[in-house]
């Protein structure tokens, strides 16, 4: 955690923050995305990616979102050619921003980019290929449902400090390819230094915070140990197939007409509050 | 030797002249027929006739753009043209029938009926909702996906051609029998299962891809959908009313946004006016659509720009006949002509004809008028997007078309004259069905009974269907359409459209078709009943609706007829409502080899919710609340899901009583509003029983009812009272302390305290002699909802 | 060339099974289908041995996710 904090100075105030939102033709979720961090009072701009390659402004942004949708219609695999056209554009400045450990969020196909782009599961920096998939859902099919996620993170991940471990939140998932695997000969490996490491973040389980066990639907796309997302050895980059922005309001809740007092706010608020938090103290 | 028709006009590029002034009667038709413009012989003489005065023959750009636009897609000869019925001549059943009511009822609130692409709203003092819903039949049923897709993309496109922006999608589909008979699939048919699978694939790929929630529809089967497939597409979009452009002047410059032009999609419309045939597959392949979603958004994201920046007058998408309706529509809308260059059309391959230009139906293309001095950013803000954007042309002073390509003039064409075709006058005639009442002693074993109707096919849980569709997407989906844990079917979905306001919008939709096999009239006027009271349920009112027919082939007299009464339903009931009809459709020629489908009309309606925190879902709360049935149960079992599944259609077909519905449903709104109602939902198909069943199971509660206390009328066998289908009836969960304000409230309606909710999870109904006719667990009935389609096919 | 991406043995294949499952029921004794993406491109090079470097270097890069895709490329020149 020290590790995070090297450039301690003074701290910075809410206002000062900017996020940067990416979008580029295909995305859809960028709007809700961005209203989350202002509905938490934090700057968050949507920029096209043709309008970032012509700024060449990613080091003004404290922190980047890549947001749900379907990128480049999900052609050749879902978020491939969103993630390698980002290398091949603003490789140089993706690199800075990863290297100096800016917070960088992966939601849905945000998530799909970061591991085509090898920033995801991000062992050892970024990868020159992919280390991981986020593959056709087992069961097959485009599948809109809201699930539970336990979360597994002692310490790393800036994205979740404000959760405690353990503790089980609900969110929902919208995707056809969702299911996260490794290379088979490496899936052992590969589990076992996400626990080492602590970059298991969150894993599909029952409302009472029972695993999966790749049981459909609590586990809703097959993936490899029910996981839900992942963050790099640093902590610093996060991704997930839940949607956190369509959790923000009780009102979004699939049930709140049952409850006879709502709390105002749906577990997403956490992930965009636990990031702004690390933003405040690490400035 | 037979004279040649076809005369090549020698230029660089494919051009014909046709010569239609010598032609005769029979050549006249060969003409039609042979290119494809579906024009009848009284229409194609008054083709001959305007040629005549200008002495000259037409161009083959001239005759496609008039069969288009004359088109029964394009200009809906059947509604506005004349009908002989009943010894009585009906001048336009649009104007007598659906505009004629939202002129009566003529409410302050709706900003925009019948003129645009969509009907719009006033939603709040700054914004508008927009709402169109669009058909697309004949494509679905040659290639279910593509169909679906594109039917998808065009409602879309209809939205952001009131410069709307989509904020949710419907989507009601019409299949055949999922296990229809192989063997009986006549050539050229495809099995019901296939367009199935198409159909919903291709529906949720276009509005998952473009970011825009499906939160409501339906799906229906019926024998008759078996090579007639039913794709009802609807939108939903937000407007700021101050941006609201429609001032198209001479001199504007016509632009064309998005896709590139090919051949898919040419005769469209007149392949949607058309029947359908063996040979339909070969024919009209070509004329279905491609779809590209992705092109769509950065064309939305693009139009929502140029809104924004107020710089454009006028906005259309391209649909049914391409540019030739886009331009034509355009121009007769601000009383100007148009010049048009082909050349500048971008195109997808060279060697397109002029007229295969013009006529294209090539997808994710729109078009905009924009006054010169704005034209520099429009494009910029087209380019900013990745979206090609083209000046083609120009708005003219006088009322004529000419459409140039590559300096050769190949098409001049009065507007007047383009869009008054000479009226159509058809025949109606209409017998009443035959039918009896069936005669058939009540089953022993009422629970197995219930959970059979549970399991059929218009009842079951369409949960795997409508988990396909992203209905969350822009995180504004209040009500959902499957309710909670168990996804119990929510009566209406509920929209949070604004950022700071809790103002909300209710969509919801009445279709059944199987009424109609009965009487067109009383299939009508449920199919309205139903959509409001869904909307009510939820707490939906102020409720506008939309009207879709799709019908058989409306030169057969008797298929006019049903038609005909159809219309006088909704007449009579939206003013009795007082709910105005805003937009609407109708899709006709829908026949196959097999026969024409069964008359379907399929009404939307689109509701506000004054406040979301206050919307009710369906599913039972609480143990010990009191549960109370709102209206009558009538002996209406004909076309009932029951007589179905016993294997009859019957005559009772359900009535609507107007002035009790409407104090019901204005009663049910003021508890809403008083907070004293925790559940909600309309009995519909399967009757009380399945309502019950399904507030039960969504709940996770049990629910005890006792029939003798229905408020009921000529019933005296407890099937009949447990499935009856009754319009504008609710059940209405009250909390037990609640009782006394409840009923004060409903003080002078039909209604009556009918159970409770019980800790124990079973649905438990005592009979008509106090004996229990019904005792099922909550696990054995939702097995059996959701059972039928889980594995999604 | 024809670049094929196909995915490595031990991975499940949802649309292949989807498949084999549907032909089944229309009739057909399918046992397996596999489902596979092939890009058909046409490009200048200069000689076929540096063709099928490239191509290696496209499919490492872009085509494939050595995750879970394998890819067989077939060169061709085209007349």
């Amino acid at each position: 955690m020290e590790a995070n904090l090297e450039q301690r100075g003074l701290a910075m105030k809410r206002e000062e923050i900017n996020v940067c939102v990416l979008r580029v033709g295909g995305t859809n979720c960028d709007a809700e995305t961005k209203r989350a961090f202002d509905e938490l009072g934090v700057q968050a701009e949507v920029v096209h990616v043709n309008e970032m390659v012509k700024r060449r402004s990613l080091l003004e942004y404290n922190a980047l979102v890549f947001p749900g949708g379907f990128s480049y219609g999900d052609y050749v695999r879902a978020g491939a050619i969103w993630a390698k056209w980002i290398l091949a554009k603003l490789g140089k400045e993706l690199k800075a921003f990863v290297y100096e450990n800016r917070p960088v969020l992966g939601i849905c196909n945000g998530f799909q980019v970061l591991v085509e782009a090898g920033l995801l599961p991000g062992f050892e920096g970024i990868s020159p290929y992919p280390e991981a998939a986020l593959a056709t859902n087992f069961p097959p099919g485009y599948n809109c449902r809201w699930v539970y996620i336990k979360h597994e993170n002692d310490v790393k991940c800036v994205f979740t400090r404000k959760i405690p471990k353990g503790k089980v939140l609900r969110m929902p998932v919208a995707h056809s390819e969702g299911r996260l695997i490794f290379a088979k000969e490496k899936e052992k490996q590969y589990l076992k230094r996400l626990y080492e490491n602590d970059q298991l973040v969150f894993r599909y389980c029952k409302k009472n915070g029972v695993y999966a066990e790749g049981r459909f639907p609590t586990n809703p796309n097959g993936s490899f140990h029910d996981i839900v997302g992942v963050c790099n050895r640093e902590g610093t980059i996060f991704g997930l197939m839940p949607h956190p922005e369509r959790a923000f309001y009780w009102w979004q809740q699939p049930d709140w007409t049952r409850r006879a007092r709502m709390p105002q706010y749906g577990d997403g608020k956490l992930i965009f509050e636990s990031l702004i938090e690390y933003l405040v103290k690490k400035f | 030797m037979t004279r040649r028709l076809y005369i090549n006009r020698r230029t660089p590029f494919p051009l014909f002249e046709i010569d239609v002034l010598a032609a005769t009667d029979k050549q006249l038709l060969k003409i039609s027929r042979e290119m494809g413009i579906g024009l009848n012989l009284q229409e194609i003489r008054a083709v001959q006739e305007y040629f005549r005065k200008r002495r000259r023959n037409p161009t083959d750009v001239e005759l496609q753009t008039i069969g288009q636009t004359w088109s029964e897609h394009c200009f809906h000869k059947t509604f506005k043209g004349k009908i002989k019925f009943d010894g009585k001549e009906i001048d336009s059943l649009f104007k007598t029938y659906i505009s004629k009511a939202t002129e009566e009822i003529n409410p302050r609130w709706c900003f925009s009926v019948f003129e645009d692409n969509a009907g719009i709203i006033n939603f709040d003092k700054d914004y508008g909702i927009a709402i169109k819903v669009e058909t697309h039949n004949h494509p679905s049923a040659i290639e279910p996906f593509g169909g679906a897709a594109t039917g998808t993309g065009g409602v879309i496109r209809d939205i952001l051609g009131v410069w709307a922006d989509p904020i949710a999608c419907t989507d009601v589909l019409g299949f055949g029998p999922l296990d229809y008979d192989y063997e009986k699939l006549p050539p050229g048919i495809k099995h019901p299962k296939y367009v199935y699978m198409g159909v919903v694939a291709g529906i949720g790929s276009y509005g998952n891809n473009m970011g825009i929630p499906t939160v409501n529809g339906a799906i229906y089967f019926d024998e008759s959908y078996v090579g007639n497939v039913v794709v009802y597409c609807g939108c939903i979009g937000l407007l700021p009313l101050k941006k609201f452009r429609r001032n198209a002047k001479p001199g504007d410059i016509v632009v064309l946004a998005g896709g590139k032009t090919g051949r898919d999609g040419i005769h469209g419309v007149t392949f949607a006016s058309a029947e359908l045939t063996e040979k339909s597959e070969e024919i009209s392949r070509p004329a279905v659509q491609i779809a590209n979603p992705i092109e769509e958004e950065k064309l939305k994201r693009a139009i929502i720009e140029v809104r924004d920046s107020e710089l454009a007058s006028a906005i259309t998408d391209l649909g049914g006949g391409g540019l030739s309706s886009a331009v034509g529509e355009t121009a007769k809308r601000f009383d100007c002509g148009a010049v048009v260059e082909l050349e500048k059309v971008p195109l997808k391959y060279p060697g397109l004809a002029p007229w295969e230009i013009y006529v294209s139906e090539s997808q994710e293309r729109m078009l905009l008028a924009v006054p010169q001095i704005s034209l520099k950013r429009v494009l910029e803000i087209f380019e900013k997007e990745d979206v090609e954007a083209t000046a083609i042309g120009k708005y003219t002073v006088d009322k004529v078309l000419r459409i140039h390509h590559r300096g050769e003039k190949v098409a001049e064409l009065d507007i007047p004259f383009l869009f008054e075709p000479p009226k159509s006058v058809r025949t109606a005639e209409y017998k009443p069905a035959n039918l009896e009442e069936p005669r058939f002693a009540e089953p022993e074993n009422l629970t197995k009974t219930l959970l059979e109707l549970l399991a059929s096919l218009n009842i079951a849980s369409k949960e795997s269907v409508i988990r396909t569709y992203d209905h969350e997407v822009k995180g504004n989906t209040v009500l959902k359409p499957l309710q909670g844990e168990y996804g119990g079917p929510n009566d209406a979905a509920i929209i949070k459209p604004l950022k700071n306001s809790w103002k909300g919008i209710a969509v919801s939709c009445g279709m059944n078709p199987n009424y109609g096999k009965i009487d067109a009239y009383w299939m009508a006027a449920s199919a309205i009943d139903e959509a409001i009271r869904n909307n009510v349920a939820v707490g939906g009112r102020r409720i506008a609706l939309l009207d879709n027919f799709t019908w058989g082939n409306p030169e057969k007299p008797e298929r006019l007829g049903s038609l005909v009464n159809a219309c006088g339903a909704c007449y009579d009931f939206a003013t009795a409502f007082g709910t105005p009809f805003v937009s609407g459709k109708d899709s006709l020629y829908n026949e196959s080899p097999l026969g024409p489908l069964t008359p379907t009309l399929l009404i939307t309606a689109l509701g506000v919710v004054p406040d979301i925190r206050s919307a009710v879902s369906m599913d039972v709360k609480a143990p010990n609340d009191s549960i109370y049935i709102v209206g009558q149960t009538f002996h209406e079992l004909g076309g009932s899901e029951y007589y179905k599944l016993k294997g009859f259609l019957g005559s009772t077909v359900p009535k609507v009583r107007p002035k009790q519905a409407r104090k019901t449903f204005e009663t049910v709104t003021k508890a809403i509003d008083s907070g004293l109602v925790k559940a909600c939902h309309d009995l519909s198909e399967g009757g009380l029983a399945i309502a019950a069943a399904e507030m039960a199971f969504a709940g996770g509660y049990g629910v005890k009812l006792n029939l003798r206390e229905v408020p009921r009328k000529a019933l005296n066998r407890n099937d009949f009272v447990l499935f009856a289908e009754s319009n504008s009836c609710f059940f209405v969960e009250v909390l037990e302390k609640a009782r006394e304000d409840f009923e004060a409230l409903m003080k002078g309606n039909v209604y009556a305290e009918v159970g409770r909710v019980t800790k124990t999870p079973r649905l438990c109904i005592y009979g008509l002699e106090g004996d229990v006719v019904v005792d099922a667990s909550l696990s054995d009935l939702l097995a059996s909802w959701k059972r039928t389609l889980s594995s999604g096919v | 060339m024809k670049i094929e991406v196909s995915l490595k043995p031990g991975h499940s294949d949802p649309e292949g099974e989807t498949t084999a499952r549907l032909l089944k029921e229309l009739g057909y004794k399918v046992e397996r289908v596999g489902v596979s993406k092939v890009y058909s491109l046409s490009l200048e090079a200069e000689s076929l041995e540096g063709v099928a470097a490239e191509a290696e270097e496209m499919c490492k890069r872009l085509l494939a996710n050595p995750t879970k895709d394998n890819y067989a490329i077939v060169v061709e020149e085209e007349k």
